[in-house]
């Protein structure tokens, strides 16, 4: 038996299996950290992914460039078919330009009317997409801002249109965003114009499912997706997009942001809104007179007045 | 075929490191945003298994267990798990590289198929054990299957451009390397 003896020889000393031991105890040891106090090694991910991935980024831009480049090319095959399909939307275009500065000017008017104060915190920091999940289940993408910029877990991040996702995970120049396909994905929504509540639930498909709507005879495909912001998570009232109904016929959202290209994300700044957590109390002057005999003077004044 | 600056053993280790770290470049490479229809092979895993089966001194524990926790933590799977059970699959197939050494390709395939479809089960009852969320099934199946298709090629490049073969009796080269 050679074999036999080769293999042990080779394979299967005792430092062999105390090492192969001790690296499973610490992977599977890892894991069930991760599983008990998640928050803690998501942070050690960031911090790792922080540190790898702005080291590949002088490779991947020329690449990604390159790619979509070729991508470019291929469609210039298709290029007087698109000619005339650019042709009708921009007089579409152009009938809805002209509606929209109407409705701009009516708009201006009104909230001067109004006098409608802007949240003026509801500023917004631009970073540019550097890398996605990598595998096939999971949605996220990760963007070249992070805590030096000011980037807090939580906020909301849009490409120029609708909501694209909600940070999670934030390293010192990257942060990572989790979009709304994502399974992990779950966002309070108001449906308009009914307004009903609802959330919207992430399933690795491109449309994702709307499900707890409150009444659902009310709602119909076509009703504008906003964000709710309820439960503090987001600000109220980012587009989302459009509901449709899928063959089965449960409800979906066509999601208005551009996922194809994803490129530049803007990422609202959007701190926790003050909560209310007690009753009202008397309403008395913050100084109150000592028990002391009034000015005459001030009782005189008070009399006349 | 011992190398004169560095033993081949050492050479072969970079270039699986080297490999492993473009596999995972690739697929950071943020050139598809949409969730897709269908998943693609897992590369990484039958590279590691087409070595494992060839030549398990090219592969060994420490260097695969890390590159594979690295895989984790990059492409956001639950940290450690994956790996973990990537390492056992690896200790199975390496045991029975010695048998599997005489037998035909037919025979490492149908070894290196059933250990795959025992990880990946083995990996989505832990998951749900523990209520994680996970993948829809139908994505892990096709990968799966993916990579099963995937492995007679991965393992023919390997064979042939990096010159990754069954040790044959008589061969002198790691003896070479270990001196």
């Amino acid at each position: 038996m050679a074999n036999d003896r080769g293999q042990s020889e080779d394979y299967s000393g005792p430092l062999k299996r105390l090492l192969l031991g001790v690296i499973l105890l610490c992977l599977l040891g890892l894991f069930l950290l991760w599983r008990i106090d998640s928050p803690r090694v998501e942070r050690f991910r960031a911090q790792v992914v922080d540190r790898v991935v702005p080291s590949f980024d002088w490779a991947m831009a020329p690449v990604t460039g390159a790619v979509n480049i070729l991508r470019d090319f291929q469609s210039y095959q298709r290029m007087y078919q698109q000619n005339q399909d650019l042709r009708r939307e921009l007089q579409q275009m152009k009938a809805w330009k002209e509606a929209a500065l109407q409705l701009e000017q009516e708009n201006a008017r009104l909230l001067d009317l109004n006098n409608v104060q802007l949240d003026p915190r509801l500023t917004y920091i631009t970073g540019v997409v550097m890398a996605d999940s990598g595998s096939p289940f999971r949605q996220s993408v990760l963007i070249n801002v992070g805590s030096r910029d000011g980037i807090m877990d939580g906020w909301a991040a849009m490409d120029g249109l609708g909501l694209v996702g909600r940070i999670s995970g934030v390293g010192r120049h990257t942060a990572r965003v989790i979009l709304l396909t994502d399974t992990s994905s779950r966002i309070p929504v108001t449906l308009q114009p009914s307004g009903q509540r609802a959330l919207i639930i992430g399933d690795n498909s491109i449309a994702p499912l709307v499900d707890f709507i409150e009444t659902p005879d009310q709602v119909r495909p076509g009703d504008r997706v906003l964000t709710s912001g309820d439960g503090g998570v987001f600000p109220a009232g980012l587009l989302v997009g459009q509901l449709a109904e899928d063959p089965g016929g449960r409800m979906r959202v066509r999601i208005a942001a551009d996922y194809e290209r994803l490129e530049f994300l803007r990422v609202l700044r959007s701190y926790a809104t003050e909560d209310i957590d007690a009753p009202g109390d008397l309403i008395s002057p913050s100084s109150l007179p000592d028990a002391q005999p009034l000015d005459p003077a001030i009782a005189a004044e008070a009399s006349n007045g | 075929m011992a190398d004169t600056v560095l033993p081949r053993v050492w050479l072969m280790r970079a270039l699986y490191l080297g490999l492993s770290g473009l596999l995972a470049f690739v697929h950071l490479l943020p050139l598809d945003t949409m969730p897709p229809g269908w998943a693609g092979p897992n590369i990484f895993l039958a590279l590691t298994f087409a070595w494992a089966v060839r030549r398990p001194d090219y592969v060994p524990v420490l260097l695969v267990a890390l590159v594979a926790l690295g895989t984790d933590l990059l492409l956001q799977r639950p940290p450690g798990l994956w790996a973990a059970i990537t390492v056992l699959g690896l200790e199975t197939l390496r045991n029975r590289a010695f048998s599997l050494r005489d037998l035909t390709f037919a025979a490492e395939w149908a070894a290196v198929s059933s250990t795959l479809v025992v990880m990946t089960l083995a990996y989505r009852f832990i998951l749900t054990i523990l209520m994680v969320d996970q993948a829809p099934l139908g994505l892990s199946l096709m990968q799966l299957f993916a990579t099963l298709l995937a492995y007679p090629l991965v393992a023919l490049l390997s064979h042939a451009v990096f010159g990754v073969r069954k040790r044959a009796p008589g061969d002198l080269d790691t003896a070479a390397g270990r001196a």
